[in-house]
């Protein structure tokens, strides 16, 4: 089975828009969370977003966005994207010059895209609204696809002329998890050798604020404290979008073209609560069949494993879910693996989550580091047994899991191996 | 300027209108204005060239500016279909004039656009493409029926019909003709003709009758100057073709014509058809 390998990435998240800023960010425990200026009424109790630095996509429509220019996108595309479109494409075009694939690299029959995004809230609500206001004819011809979920695969599909597999995946803050374990079997099964991995959200008012309905954000307006996974008085998630791009390649392509490998993405697995809509499973039975079931299809063992990125989003019930699925499956470890959430300083990506967390694992392979689990005062007590590491350590990690979960009880488990491991 | 003219465009409406002229030139926002407030169709012209510009991408402004009336708008300024309908959505705004999907479809140049915004300005109506009925709907129209109607799809105009009809090979007539070598019967290329004709007089509406045919009473009466050129077998398409001459009640007269890929097949002078009408 080919071996799949990981050879480019691009950010533009809450805690930078490069490769470099994210490191420092990462390493330091700098959080990226700040006011947001339409959260700033009094009958929003939501104070906080993770927000994109250097980007402006407030209004509805793209040609008003600030973008940095290097970027530059002409109108003919920039018409039907949504804000995480923009995001998108700039991760994308990052990712591509960190792999130094060409463009016939890109389009050719045996590259494929995958992405995943919830779609664009704003941009159905805002299209919805003029349907309304001004009449059926006179909605905008792109309102479709700049909004619905699937928007960000019809523009990169298009825009970077992909020709391989391509489909986008939603199932909510597991979707970019799972788009890069299938992007991952694509190669493994030897349909493509080449796949381009992006998971992006808005995350604006409209995407990030519902969720207070489900009393599932952080009200704290102190940026320093508003998300601690596994502290004992987490109080909900801060709510991010941006995105993040992973290219994927078969190890064979990789070397033979003497490209930078960040490392080897072994396998995944995954599993379902079989439980509640919104809720994750108290035990977190779900994610034990996940991370089990990744584990047996890399061969790997559960004592290989020596760094966790964990999903704790920062709320009540998701944390515990997780700490005990932890527990379960890495107690009897003699070298208990490191954990962190790195969502204590992004925030919570929701579709973008996964990749986003995997490419930080990316980082720490790189730049030997494990990311620390910021802004814990005082640990959860059910965490006291596991290794969460409150600071960053200089370390090299060999194998790395990275896990995600999402609504409805969907987990995915993802396992990195580092490619100087013996 | 005329004070009470102005009156015509509010406060609201003259904010609003600069809002989704926004991006566009501030000649094309002045004559806009100027066209809200007095309706000279004269503006118009500077108007539409100034919303196309403003959709298009830089290097085909340029091309917009000379305004020539041949430029293609697909190949000459990059205009896809979705930017059509952006174009079309904020020109409609602009002007209050409402643009229809197939109007949209018969655009291909610059002077398309120009006179379709022309015709709408002057309450004209656009000649509208008529449209290729099938065989279902035919036999809803004519008396004949399958197995004796040879006509796949006809598409009915003022004073010509048009319809085609593929020999498929199974009909029922060839065992017979001839015998081990099936050859369309030159009889059947005139009845196909004649049942074009009955199904023009029923579905046009050009006019010169004084009531609503009965599709019971027409009779084929008669058929001069026929001539046949070649022969057809089963694969082949009959295109066919007839032209009103002249309707003096209870008689019709038209011109037939049967070609196959472009070759000259059968032509009939005259053939009549005498009609009445509903009781």
């Amino acid at each position: 089975m080919p071996e799949v390998v990981v050879t480019g990435l691009g950010f533009i998240t809450s805690i930078g828009n490069s490769k470099g800023a994210v490191t420092g960010n990462l390493r330091d425990l700098k959080h990226g969370f700040e006011r947001y200026e339409p959260f700033q009424n009094e009958d929003i109790p939501v104070k906080l977003t993770g927000t994109i630095k250097d980007f402006d996509t407030s209004s509805n429509e793209g040609e008003d966005w600030i973008y940095p220019q290097k970027y530059k996108v002409k109108r003919e595309f920039l018409r039907s994207l949504s804000p995480h479109g923009l995001y998108a494409n700039c991760a994308l075009v990052q990712a591509i010059e960190d792999a130094g694939w060409t463009e016939e690299d890109i389009s050719h029959p045996r590259t494929g895209l995958y992405t995943a995004s919830s779609g664009s809230a704003r941009g159905i609500h805002y299209h919805l609204g003029i349907m309304e206001k001004r009449g059926v004819l006179r909605c905008s011809p792109m309102g479709v696809i700049s909004s619905i979920a699937g928007t960000l695969n019809f523009n990169l599909v298009s825009r970077f002329q992909i020709q391989g597999s391509s489909c986008g995946f939603v199932s909510a803050c597991a979707s970019s998890g799972h788009a890069l374990g299938f992007a991952c079997d694509e190669i493994m099964r030897g349909r493509q050798d080449r796949m381009i991995v992006v998971g992006a959200e808005d995350g604006n008012l409209e995407s990030i604020l519902p969720f207070a309905g489900m009393r599932a954000l952080s009200l704290s307006d102190d940026p320093d404290t508003a998300s601690k996974p596994f502290d004992v008085h987490r109080k909900g998630f801060v709510g991010t979008g941006g995105a993040v791009a992973m290219l994927l390649e078969s190890g064979s392509a990789a070397r033979e073209r003497g490209s930078r490998i960040y490392a080897e993405f072994v396998g995944w697995g995954q599993g379902s609560d079989g439980h509640h809509a919104a809720q994750s499973h108290p035990e977190g039975k779900g994610m034990v069949l996940a991370i089990e079931n990744a584990l047996r299809e890399t061969g790997l063992a559960s004592e290989e494993v020596d760094y966790i990125n964990a999903h704790a989003p920062s709320t009540l019930t998701g944390d515990i879910s997780e700490i005990r699925a932890l527990k379960k499956v890495f107690g009897g470890c003699q070298n208990p693996p490191a954990i962190s959430s790195t969502k204590a300083l992004t925030g919570h990506g929701l579709s973008l989550s996964s990749i986003m967390e995997a490419g930080f694992c990316m980082l720490a392979f790189e730049e030997d580091f494990l990311p620390g689990s910021a802004h814990i005062e005082k640990l959860d007590p059910e965490a006291e047994s596991l290794n969460i590491i409150r600071q960053s350590q200089e370390r090299s990690p060999k194998v790395i899991l990275s896990n995600s979960s999402g609504f409805g009880g969907a987990n995915v488990a993802l396992l990195f191996r580092s490619v100087n491991a013996n | 300027m005329n004070a009470d003219k102005d009156m015509l465009l509010s406060p609201e409406a003259e904010s609003q209108l600069r809002e989704s002229l926004k991006r566009c030139s501030p000649e094309t926002v002045k004559a806009a204005l100027a066209y809200r407030r007095d309706r000279d169709t004269e503006h118009v012209p500077v108007l539409v060239i100034g919303i196309i510009e403003r959709f298009l991408e830089i290097e085909y402004r340029e091309k917009i500016r000379e305004g020539k009336d041949g430029l293609l708008l697909v190949e000459d300024l990059g205009i896809d279909s979705l930017m059509m309908v952006e174009i079309v959505i904020l020109i409609e705004e602009t002007l209050g004039v409402s643009i229809q999907n197939e109007e949209l479809l018969e655009l291909s140049t610059l002077g398309d656009v120009k006179s379709l915004i022309y015709r709408k300005m002057h309450g004209i109506p656009t000649p509208r493409k008529p449209q290729p009925i099938s065989m279902e709907e035919i036999e809803s129209i004519v008396p004949i029926q399958r197995p004796f109607l040879f006509l796949e799809e006809a598409t009915v105009q003022t004073e010509e019909t048009t319809g085609w009809y593929r020999i498929r090979g199974d009909e029922f007539f060839f065992p017979g003709h001839f015998k081990e070598e099936p050859v369309f019967p030159a009889s059947i290329m005139i009845e196909a003709l004649g049942q074009l004709a009955v199904l023009h007089l029923l579905k046009s509406d050009n006019g010169f009758l004084e009531g609503k045919i009965d599709p019971n009473k027409i009779f084929f009466t008669s058929c001069d100057g026929v001539r046949c050129h070649r022969v057809c077998k089963p694969g082949d398409v009959l295109d066919l073709d007839v032209r009103l001459k002249q309707v003096r009640y209870p008689l019709a007269n038209f011109e037939g014509k049967i070609s196959t890929v472009g070759q000259k097949v059968a032509y009939a002078q005259s053939l009549s058809l005498t009609f009445g009408y509903v009781d």
